[in-house]
C-alpha cells in the first residue's frame, strides 16, 4: 500500500465502503489519488457496489417528499451564470492506457480544487442558518420595535388627552381673567328687591364681555331651594330680544354660587340681567317673579 | 473490464439526459430538478431505508441528497459514471453517516464508478435491478450476508469478524468475492 505496492481489491472495496479506520482510510486515499491502476480498480468497485445499491427493495417516497425537496429548491433560487453556456457532456471515458481518470477517486479531493472544496461546502453550509439567523434577528427586533411603538403610542395617547384638558382649562382661565380686566365689561351688582326680607340680603356679581360673549356670575346669600327647582341667570339684550338663559346654578351650604363662562352668544349687548327660579334643568323662558336684577 | 462489455466509449442517450437535466439544475431550471428527482428518488429513499430503517430519517436523507444536487450539480459529471449509481452509492453514505451520526468522511460526490448502464432510462434500470438481484440471491449465503453488513448495515469488517466468528480475512476474501461475482455476472 505505498507508491510501489498496488492496494488489494479487498481493502480498496472496504475503502469505496468508507469502512477503513481514518488513519489507513487516508493512506489509501493518498495512493489512489496517485495511481492510475487503483484509481481504475476504485472505479470499477464504485460501479459494482452502485449496481449492489439498486438490489434494495424499493419503495417509494412519501408524497410529500417531493413538494418539501421542490420548496427547499424554490427557497434556494439560483442567480443564472448568464456567461455560461451549456455544453455537451464529455463522453464516458473509463481508463485509457496513460491516462489517470480516476486517480482522483474517493477521498482525493482533486476533481475540484481541494482548496476551494471546502469553503464551498462550508458556506453551502454556512449560509442558509446565517439567513434564518439574520430572519430571527429581524424578527424580534421587529416584535421589541412594535412593542416600544405600542407603549409610546399609549403614552402620546394619554400625554395628548392630558394636554388637551390642560389646554381648555388655560384657555377658560385666560378667557375669563380677561373678561374681568377688560375695561369695557359691565359689573352689576344685584340685590334683593325692597319687598324681600331684611338681611343676609342676596347678592349677584356679573361680568360681562359682549364682544366675546364671556359671562362670570358670582352670588352670595342665596337661599337654597327645593330639590326639583333652580336658579336660572338671564341676560335681558339692549336691543328688546327676548331674555337670553346664561346658565343655571345652586347655592352651596353658605349661600354662594357661580356661573362661569356659560355658553353665550357674542355680541348681544345687554340691558340687565336677572335670576329666576326654574324647575331643575332649566328654562328657555324666564318664569316669574325675577328674584334678583341688575343694570 | 467494462470497456470488454463495448459500452464504455459509447454515451447512452438517456445519460445524455441526466448530464442535460444537470445542466439546466446548474441554470437554476426547477423542472429539470423535479425530474431528476422522479428520475432517482426512488433507488435513493430506498437505500436510505434499508440502512436506517427509518422512513423519516430516510426522507432526511433523500432530501440532503437531491439538496446537494441541487447545490453543486457540478459535483457529478457524467464522466464518473452513471448519475443514477452515483446517487445510490451517496445516499448509502450518507446513510450510513447519519446512523454513525458523524460527519461525512469524504466528499462522496468526487468519487467516479465505473458502472456502464443507462440508468437513466427506466426500463434498463428495472432489468439491471432484477438482473443484480438474481445475482445476489445466488451468491454463496455467507457471502451475501456479509456484503450486506457491510454495505447496507455499515459494519467495518473488524466487526463483522467479530459478530460473525470468521477470520479479518475471512471476511475481506467474502466481500470481494460477493462484488467479483456480481461483476463478472454482468460481463457474462
Amino acid at each position: 500500500m505505498n507508491g510501489t505496492r498496488h492496494i488489494e481489491r479487498d481493502d480498496l472495496a472496504l475503502f469505496a465502503m468508507q469502512l477503513l479506520p481514518k488513519d489507513e482510510h487516508a493512506l489509501i486515499a493518498a495512493h489512489v489519488a496517485l495511481c492510475a491502476e487503483c484509481g481504475q480498480a476504485l472505479a470499477e468497485v464504485q460501479g459494482d457496489l452502485a449496481v449492489y445499491a439498486h438490489t434494495v427493495d424499493l419503495h417509494s417516497p412519501p408524497a410529500q417528499a417531493r413538494e418539501r425537496l421542490m420548496k427547499q429548491v424554490a427557497r434556494e433560487k439560483k442567480a443564472v451564470p448568464v456567461e455560461r453556456v451549456p455544453t455537451p457532456p464529455p463522453p464516458l471515458e473509463f481508463a485509457t492506457p496513460g491516462e489517470r481518470p480516476y486517480r482522483t477517486g474517493l477521498g482525493s479531493g482533486a476533481y475540484l480544487s481541494e482548496d476551494e472544496e471546502p469553503k464551498r461546502n462550508l458556506a453551502a453550509k454556512v449560509f442558509p442558518w446565517v439567513g434564518w439567523a439574520v430572519a430571527a434577528a429581524i424578527a424580534v427586533v421587529a416584535g421589541n420595535l412594535y412593542h416600544e411603538r405600542d407603549v409610546l403610542h399609549g403614552k402620546m395617547t394619554a400625554m395628548a388627552g392630558q394636554m388637551d384638558r390642560v389646554s381648555s382649562d388655560a384657555a377658560a382661565a385666560k378667557q375669563m381673567m380677561e373678561a374681568m380686566t377688560d375695561p369695557a365689561a359691565k359689573h352689576v351688582t344685584m340685590t334683593m328687591s325692597p319687598t324681600a326680607p331684611v338681611p343676609p340680603v342676596p347678592q349677584g356679581r356679573v361680568t360681562y364681555v359682549a364682544e366675546r360673549g364671556a359671562l362670570i356670575f358670582l352670588g352670595s346669600n342665596m337661599e337654597p331651594l327645593q330639590a326639583y327647582k333652580t336658579y336660572e341667570l338671564w341676560l335681558i339684550p339692549a336691543d328688546g330680544r327676548d331674555p337670553i338663559p346664561a346658565g343655571t346654578f345652586h347655592p352651596d351650604e353658605r349661600g354662594n354660587a357661580s356661573v362661569i363662562m356659560p355658553p353665550m352668544p357674542k355680541g348681544i349687548e345687554a340691558k340687565a340681567f336677572g335670576v329666576t327660579v326654574e324647575d331643575e334643568g332649566g328654562s328657555q323662558t324666564p318664569t316669574m317673579p325675577i328674584i334678583m336684577a341688575g343694570s | 473490464m467494462y470497456r470488454d462489455m463495448g459500452l464504455v466509449n459509447t454515451p447512452p442517450l438517456s445519460a445524455q439526459d441526466d448530464a442535460a437535466l444537470l445542466a439546466l439544475v446548474k441554470r437554476g431550471d426547477e423542472q429539470a430538478m423535479a425530474t431528476l428527482f422522479d428520475r432517482y428518488s426512488k433507488v435513493v429513499y430506498s437505500v436510505a431505508l434499508r440502512v436506517l430503517r427509518d422512513p423519516t430519517s430516510a426522507e432526511d436523507i433523500l432530501q440532503e441528497v437531491f439538496m446537494q444536487v441541487w447545490r453543486s450539480p457540478d459535483g457529478f459529471v457524467s464522466s464518473r459514471g452513471s448519475l443514477g449509481g452515483w446517487l445510490a452509492v451517496v445516499a448509502r453514505n450518507r446513510s450510513i453517516d447519519a446512523l454513525r451520526r458523524k460527519k461525512p468522511m469524504d466528499q462522496v460526490e468526487e468519487m467516479a464508478l465505473a458502472a456502464p448502464f443507462n440508468l437513466a432510462n427506466e426500463a434498463e434500470r428495472n432489468n439491471m435491478m432484477e438482473r443484480a438481484r438474481g445475482i445476489i440471491v445466488k451468491l454463496p449465503g455467507e457471502q451475501r450476508k456479509t456484503l450486506e453488513m457491510a454495505f447496507f448495515d455499515g459494519l467495518t469488517h473488524s466487526e463483522i469478524a467479530e459478530m460473525t466468528g470468521e477470520p479479518l480475512g475471512t471476511v475481506k476474501t467474502r466481500i470481494r468475492s460477493a462484488l467479483t461475482t456480481l461483476r463478472k455476472a454482468f460481463q457474462a
